[in-house]
């Protein structure tokens, strides 16, 4: 079982889940354009591994990861979200990526398991 | 049971409380319509969606129903205008033709395929190959003598268990006859294997690779029937003595088994449906020696007994073990059973007392009787299958067959009537060969032999039309075969001539019987009058060998008799009459001689 730290304050870095995020959607769809039949397999792939990555830190966060990729065709897209948690421990960080044909945004959101 | 106690607390009374606290609307994109995008794309109008409403599969088996397929020529009347052309434009292939004729080749060509095509159309002047030559005489006569009897294997259906068990018995579904339920079971005394499986399928005849439906007995089934009146009813008879009835609606597992109490002590051997208002009527025979009656809807107990007892006592240790039974739907009166002795017992369902049931008994076989059937056209003649022979039997006659086949080289395990000729029937042996008789083409040999399989078969069924016929194998495999036409189609005349025939042996057979009886008589009032053991054996005897020794000796004494007449009158002629009358004494000496010894021949 992977080992946490009990006992310390540990707080949410989003800098840190940003980088892990980055590198995961890099390595996914780096440099492909978008493709209708692809696209499916994208978006679970970015979420599984992310969400691996951020539970192999170890850290006593429970972890929501949200993708979403979108087709530059010209349309506009925006999204907002609100929450009701302790500040303190809790934490979200956002991502956005893109390149010439699509946009992929992808947030997480860690509650800090309290015990 | 496990005593649990449970004890709850709320996550808010313990552990680190959580300080709520709100955090705003937090924009996560904001990406904002850019329509210089939207020219790298194109409207895709219209779009194709296709829709089913059908159950999505992972895995699905679809069978193809089996299609014959012949090969046919085609006769082309004209052809071989080009693609671009009209061949209905008038015009256009005038103008092709002139093309044509104006190519260099073309005269060359023309040269060369007139000589085959004047060879041809001679060919074709010379005889007409399409002329009707029979047209007047029956056609139906010259198909029939041109077609070889034949069968052919259309599918075959394997046990698809690892150890195999015998095909015991095969029963053809009542409507369309799509289906053929086989029973599965192995008669060899206490040599089942372990992990031998009970079941018992019922086979699609289109889709060969796996069973249609299971049947799950308690105990192997040795026999298996469909109800004639309710295609979803099958009774079976098991290796235990109980039996079963099955609702193909239901499920694989038995709707009711009769209780083991009241059942056969030994496997029963054969059941049969009955004809009754209700339908739901079935008896039942097994080696045990009795012939049960049940009614399907309650199956505790059977709803009548009979012991073969051929005494008539009812007692169950004289009983013969019965391995066959048969009931006409025509006769409902009456019934047979095909005992292990070799006898067939007669019986009559409605006598009072159980020493009447019995009415006759029919012996000739050495072996049990595997088969008993009545002729679908002629009741009164039944064909019985034991040991190394088949043979057909009139009602009247008890003491013989009328017909019977030669001794085979291995045993008969089966057979039945066709139910559309009233001369043909089938026969299974344990070398693995069908023998199809045609009694009125030929009684010695089978009119068709074929080898179906390396092991031996143990049962035959014909499906009410004549033309298929299921025969099962002692490894579990029942091959489904097609006969050729002439073997199921009714002849001019068959049923009068086959009716004749059976008139005829039975005739034979009775004036047999009425000979019998008389030698039977003289034997007994030679015995009274001798009173000796020894001389009753010796009588016995002398209508063999003795007999024929008899006759011997007096037709010598006879000729020796006659011949001494004859030297006689010579002598007296030669001194009464003169040489030159020696002809006519040659004469009269033969005409004598002969008409003297026809005399001696009718005395004897």
């Amino acid at each position: 079982m992977e080992e946490y730290h009990s006992g310390d304050e540990v707080s949410f870095s989003p800098d840190d889940a940003s980088n892990v995020v980055k590198e995961c959607i890099e390595g996914i769809v780096g440099g492909v354009d978008y493709s209708q039949n692809k696209v499916n397999q994208w978006t679970a792939s970015i979420v599984e591994h992310t969400l691996t990555q951020l539970v192999k830190q170890g850290k006593p966060f429970k972890y929501i990861v949200n993708c979403a990729v979108m087709q530059k065709s010209g349309a506009g897209l925006h999204t907002a979200n609100s929450c009701y948690w302790d500040t303190t421990t809790d934490g979200s960080c956002t991502v956005r990526w893109e390149n010439r044909t699509m946009y992929c945004v992808v947030s997480v959101f860690a509650v800090a398991i309290a015990l | 049971m496990e005593i649990v106690y449970v004890y709850t607390k709320k996550r808010s009374e313990f552990g680190r409380q959580c300080n709520f606290s709100d955090r705003p609307a937090e924009l996560h994109v904001d990406i904002l319509p850019d329509i210089s995008l939207a020219a790298n794309f194109i409207v895709r109008d219209p779009c194709n969606v296709t829709v089913q409403c059908a159950e999505e599969m992972s895995e699905h088996e679809v069978n193809t129903e089996r299609f014959e397929s012949e090969s046919r020529g085609i006769n082309h009347v004209e052809g071989g205008w080009p693609k671009d052309l009209n061949p209905e434009d008038m015009e256009a292939t005038i103008r092709y033709r002139k093309k044509v004729e104006k190519d260099e080749h073309y005269q060359n060509t023309i040269m060369q395929i007139a000589g085959l095509m004047e060879h041809c159309c001679k060919q074709n002047n010379a005889t007409d190959i399409y002329q009707e030559f029979f047209e007047d005489e029956d056609e139906e006569v010259v198909e029939e003598s041109e077609e070889q009897p034949s069968a052919k294997t259309i599918n075959v259906f394997r046990d698809p268990n690892e150890v195999k068990r015998t095909a015991t018995s095969l029963s053809w579904h009542p409507d369309g006859n799509h289906k053929l339920a086989v029973s599965y079971s192995s008669l060899e005394f206490q040599r089942a294997p372990n992990d031998m499986s009970f079941d018992s399928y019922i086979w699609d005849i289109e889709n060969p690779n796996k069973p249609e439906m299971t049947l799950k007995p308690v105990s192997p089934l040795v026999c298996l029937e469909y109800n004639p009146k309710d295609s979803h009813i099958l009774a079976g008879g098991s290796y235990n003595g109980q039996i079963a009835y099955w609702d193909t609606r239901k499920g694989s597992q038995p709707a009711e088994m009769s209780t083991i109490e009241h059942s056969h002590r030994d496997p029963v051997y054969k059941v049969i449906w009955l004809q009754s208002k209700t339908g739901t009527d079935i008896f039942s025979a097994s080696t045990d020696g009795q012939v049960l009656w049940w009614d399907i809807r309650k199956m505790s107990e059977p709803t009548e007994r009979l012991v073969l007892d051929p005494s008539k006592k009812g007692n169950l240790d004289n009983a013969l073990g019965a391995v066959s039974l048969e009931f006409e739907t025509t006769m409902p009166t009456k019934f047979m059973v095909g005992t292990e002795q070799g006898l067939v017992v007669s019986c009559n369902r409605k006598a009072k007392t159980p020493a009447e049931k019995i009415v006759c008994t029919y012996s000739g076989h050495h072996g049990p009787i595997y088969a008993l059937q009545r002729n679908p056209f002629f009741p009164k003649n039944f064909l019985t299958v034991a040991d190394w022979t088949a043979r057909i039997w009139s009602e009247d006659i008890k003491e013989s067959s009328i017909m019977w086949t030669k001794y085979h080289m291995a045993h008969l395990l089966d057979g039945c009537w066709s139910p559309v000729r009233p001369s043909v029937f089938f026969t299974v042996k344990m070398d693995g060969t069908l023998d199809v008789w045609d009694i009125l083409f030929k009684q010695n040999d089978p009119t068709l032999s074929l080898k179906v399989c390396d092991e031996a078969l143990s049962s035959v069924r014909v499906q009410d039309n004549g033309r298929f016929l299921g025969c099962g194998s002692q490894l579990g495999t029942t091959t489904l075969l097609e006969i050729s036409a002439g073997l199921c189609t009714l002849q001019k005349n068959e049923k009068a001539m086959v009716s004749e025939m059976f008139e005829r042996e039975t005739k034979r057979e009775k004036i047999l019987e009425a000979r019998h009886r008389e030698m039977r008589l003289k034997e007994r009032s030679r015995s009274e009058q001798s009173r000796e053991d020894e001389g009753k054996e010796a009588d016995g005897e002398e209508s063999a060998e003795e007999l024929v020794a008899r006759a011997e000796r007096e037709f010598f004494e006879i000729m020796e008799a006659e011949k001494k007449k004859e030297w006689n009158e010579e002598r007296q002629r030669e001194k009464e009459k003169g040489v030159c009358e020696e002809k006519d004494f040659q004469e009269e000496h033969e005409t004598n001689g002969v008409s003297s010894f026809k005399r001696s021949e009718i005395s004897l």
